[in-house]
């Protein structure tokens, strides 16, 4: 058998689902938070997605297909300074799912993104217009630190899309690796071996099916 | 002698207290934060009617915003005095970038004058009434907040 690229099945409808609209409703509620209309009511209803969208992915963590699992990319520092040591290399990675250094950008981006959630949920800018929903049910002192770390929270965030833009872009031209693209279709092609080494997985369609 | 000397220690600790009273940037501060507390109490009366957390009562809506019409036209940019920014002023959340644009932040607190000009008279009518009017005091609000005041 030739070393020919072949297609495994990788993120599944759910996870890509869950990813494009986390995508959507970040950018969404960044943007209302610094530009939109003033009554926050939108604002509001976004972040109540993105917490919805929290929860599935904590859930899908434990209970979803293997490569949306914390268990299966979550990994040692060991693994981390061993994938981090040949990252520069320019050649793609192959990695079949989160490698244990972007395992690291994953839990940062979930954490910041609760926390945001939670600071904005018992937030009270002292407007009587844009009061958390939960806000009734901390003490005042918290209520207004909260405001503050809303937007601190905001700016982390950015900082975190720019890291995660950054590095897809570091991966297609540096690494000639395309990371988009599996996040869309669900499939990455990785070369025959290498697919085979992690188990085939179950081969596209149009794969060989003979390679089961 | 060690009578003397305690008497005129014990006398002379009011004077401690009263040097901080007399300090005017400790009273601008004080003086801003009950301006604020005056606000939000009856801005919590309006919201809370709006809200339909607190019934609804003509008088007592209207009440409030003529107290929030009254309370907007006190200059109170005239309390933001120098030196009574945060991290000078004790307690203070005023953000320094108050006295970079002091004209900014004066029209800030006009524009919570034009949200409150007939107030007293819009709140009435209906509990449906209270809304518009909580929405554009807040707006103001949060006009000045979102630049000159100290996220804690």
């Amino acid at each position: 058998m030739a070393g020919g690229p072949r297609k495994i099945r990788l993120w599944d409808p759910l996870l890509r689902g869950f990813h494009w609209s986390l995508a959507f409703f970040v950018i969404l509620s960044w943007c209302l938070g610094q530009f939109g209309p003033a009554k926050m009511t939108l604002h509001f209803w976004s972040g109540y997605a993105i917490t919805g969208l929290l929860i599935f992915r904590l859930v899908w963590g434990f209970v979803g297909p293997a490569p949306a699992r914390f268990s299966h990319f979550l990994r040692g520092p060991g693994a981390i300074r061993d994938y981090a040591s040949h990252m520069f290399l320019r050649q793609p990675s192959y990695w079949p799912g989160h490698n244990p250094l972007g395992a690291l950008s994953v839990i940062a981006m979930l954490a910041v993104l609760a926390a945001q959630v939670t600071t904005g949920l018992i937030s009270d800018p002292d407007d009587y217009i844009n009061v958390g929903p939960l806000a009734k049910y901390v003490a005042s002192s918290t209520r207004s630190t909260a405001v503050g770390l809303h937007e601190l929270g905001a700016n982390l965030i950015l900082l975190l899309v720019v890291l995660h833009i950054a590095m897809i872009l570091f991966y297609r031209y540096w690494k000639h690796e395309d990371l988009v693209t599996p996040m869309l279709t669900g499939e990455k092609e990785l070369p025959e071996e290498i697919a085979r080494a992690i188990g085939g997985d179950r081969p596209t369609p149009e794969g060989e099916r003979t390679g089961r | 002698m060690r009578l003397i000397l305690t008497a005129a220690a014990i006398a002379a600790l009011p004077l401690t207290v009263l040097a901080q009273d007399d300090d005017p940037i400790h009273q601008a501060v004080e003086a801003r934060h009950g301006f604020y507390q005056m606000l939000a109490i009856n801005m919590g009366t309006l919201a809370g009617m709006a809200k339909g957390d607190i019934a609804y009562d003509e008088a007592a809506a209207s009440t409030a915003a003529a107290n929030i019409e009254a309370l907007t036209k006190y200059n109170l940019p005239s309390l933001f005095i120098e030196g009574s920014e945060s991290g000078k002023a004790e307690d203070s959340a005023a953000k320094p970038d108050i006295w970079a644009n002091l004209d900014d932040f004066r029209a800030k607190f006009a524009g919570l004058g034009e949200a409150a000009t007939g107030a007293s008279e819009a709140v009435k009518g209906g509990a449906e009434n209270v809304g518009p009017v909580v929405g554009k005091l807040g707006e103001a609000c949060k006009a000045c907040h979102d630049k000159y005041r100290e996220k804690s």
